[in-house]
């Protein structure tokens, strides 16, 4: 009798747990409907490529469909080059009131079509929605492209695609400086596994042992780091400016890794292993007690904490890696709905809702979009050769 | 005497010969100081620091002179098997015949990157350990993890990633 008991119970406690897990939106819910039709764009590349920009941007954002007619918002206005210029004014309208909800002209070198509509883009849902958008964004990663493992960065639509480093070594874990200007990373291109940041030849840090998972604060003075230095594998933080080092854990028996800030730049997010298995840890930049994040999944790693609050990690469920986000405030936990390949490295996007990764299927590695609302994943950035460890910029 | 008695004193023999071997030292020579398979040490022993930059060492090094340590899943302790493999680079340096090593700790493919150059720093630092243990001197030891970056297999079953953990020792 006391068996059943116990069995009851146990199924009450995994039926409550699951519950908490996946939230399902019917698809198309919640989209504001745009029309563009009325946009005048001059013939040349430029101006249409504008356009064309202005309007994927605006499908991708998540918060909008663009649609040919009866749409909620119509956007008005004209684009065309002058002299090498591209002038471009535009006019966003609800279509049920007239009121009119943003007015702006823009001027911009011809060349730069593209940037000037991912600016537009987001202008146009700030205003529309007071909320920020991703699209001009940029993702840094890592690929083997060149047969050599380099940095390299692409716009938020996955194009544009340059590369950064030409180190003809090992490039590992790229992360952005708070400005979105340069990107931290490891590199082994003087022997040794160091810190370096884009454009600067001196390493960040060269410490004998690891110097790896380079992340600079909010505020740009100060970068956590893992060091191995005294001995282990252990969190650490450098102060830019005077070079102090202050060690944050002191686990001799685990390892740490994978050090990310929170938004107000006052806490650390990381993986240690003391419990055994990577796990998510919470410290308070100033040391003390590290609080424990993450408790299901036989791995959970690569936390990215976002300007919304959450973090959205890597966690190795049931034998593959998918995409999980948790309020660390709330106790909630939602694991993004994938297929069956393994997604990994999570970076949340500048709009906070989107989450950028790397998916691996037939150990064949590339960029991926997620949408922790309601869209389906979509493929930001494939090739011939591995794309991985993305970061987007702030 | 009764069945129930004897049956009490077999338990209490039982419980009484565990109590008095586990509080017994173990009398494998390849212990080392601290029992039986903690070959990375006593957690109350400091760990020893590294040189304190990388400026001026040695970035490489002949790596063909000695094998690899492999190390089991999610471990990065120096198995009592492969400890002969450190013996002989502590024997080799002993000799005065090397400056230094580099002991260079990898990892299998599986976890973050991130978490990978974490453990294979782990398991340079423990053979490095071992070494210090040996004798030699910890300046000439240096440490180089490459994660899951430079893999000695490009497979993707139990095979290739028990290849793939290793700390390799390039001679300076």
């Amino acid at each position: 009798m006391r068996r059943i008991f116990l069995l009851g119970v146990a199924l009450w406690l995994g039926g409550l747990a699951y519950a908490q897990r996946v939230e399902v939106r019917k698809s198309g819910e919640g989209k504001m409907t745009i029309n563009l039709a009325a946009y005048r764009t001059a013939s040349d590349t430029a101006s249409r490529t504008f356009l064309s920009v202005l309007q994927a941007d605006l499908n991708r954002s998540g918060y909008f469909k663009v649609v040919s007619a009866g749409a909620e918002l119509n956007v008005a206005g004209s684009c065309s080059v002058d002299g090498g210029r591209l002038k471009a004014d535009c006019q966003v309208f609800k279509a049920s009131s007239r009121q009119r909800l943003l007015g702006k002209s823009y001027k911009a070198p011809a060349n730069s079509a593209r940037s000037l509509a991912h600016k537009v883009a987001d202008e146009i849902l700030l205003a529309v929605a007071g909320k920020k958008g991703m699209a001009a964004g940029k993702v840094a990663m890592v690929s083997n492209r060149s047969g050599r493992k380099e940095l390299y960065v692409c716009d938020m639509d996955g194009k544009n695609i340059r590369q950064v480093t030409q180190d003809r070594s090992i490039a590992v874990g790229p992360g952005w400086t708070p400005d979105g200007k340069n990107v931290v990373y490891t590199s082994y291109k003087r022997g040794y596994p160091n810190i370096y940041m884009t454009g600067r030849g001196k390493p960040l840090s060269n410490h004998g042992g690891l110097n790896a998972s380079g992340a600079i604060a909010p505020d740009g003075k100060s970068m956590a780091m893992i060091l191995s230095r005294d001995g282990n594998p252990e969190l650490y933080i450098k102060s830019l400016r005077t070079g102090r080092l202050k060690r944050l854990t002191t686990t001799r028996r685990g390892n740490e890794a994978s050090p990310c800030w929170s938004p107000d730049g006052n806490h650390i997010a990381y993986v240690s292993d003391t419990s055994g298995s990577p796990q998510i840890y919470i410290l308070a930049k100033d040391g003390g007690r590290a609080k424990r994040l993450t408790s299901s999944g036989t791995e959970n790693v690569a936390p990215d904490w976002g300007p919304n609050g959450y973090i959205a990690f890597c966690s190795r469920i049931g034998g593959r890696y998918r995409i999980a986000v948790t309020d660390p405030s709330a106790q909630s936990l939602k694991v993004l709905e994938t297929d069956w390949a393994d997604y990994e490295d999570p970076s949340w996007a500048p709009d906070g809702r989107h989450i950028v990764c790397s998916r691996t299927s037939n150990y064949r590695s590339a960029i991926y979009l997620l949408d922790t609302l309601e869209d389906s994943p979509v493929a930001l950035f494939a090739g011939s050769a591995d794309w991985f460890s993305p970061a987007c910029s702030p | 005497m009764s069945k129930v008695f004897i049956h009490y004193l077999v338990c209490a023999v039982l419980a009484g010969s565990m109590a008095f071997m586990s509080g017994c030292k173990s009398k494998n020579p390849n212990a080392g100081l601290y029992g039986a398979n903690n070959l990375y040490g006593d957690p109350l022993i400091d760990d020893v620091p590294l040189n304190p930059d990388n400026l001026g060492l040695p970035m490489e090094g002949d790596r063909s002179l000695f094998e690899a340590v492999l190390f089991g899943y999610d471990s990065f302790e120096v198995n009592p098997a492969e400890a002969g493999k450190v013996e002989a680079v502590a024997k080799y340096l002993g000799k005065g015949k090397g400056a230094g090593v580099i002991v260079e700790g990898h990892g299998d493919e599986r976890g973050s990157r991130e978490y990978n150059l974490a453990l294979g720093e782990r398991r340079a630092l423990a053979v490095r350990d071992y070494l210090i243990r040996l004798g030699v001197d910890p300046a000439n030891i240096q440490t180089k993890s490459f994660g899951e970056e430079m893999p000695d297999s490009m497979g993707h079953d139990e095979a290739a990633w028990r290849q793939n953990r290793r700390s390799v020792f390039a001679i300076y």
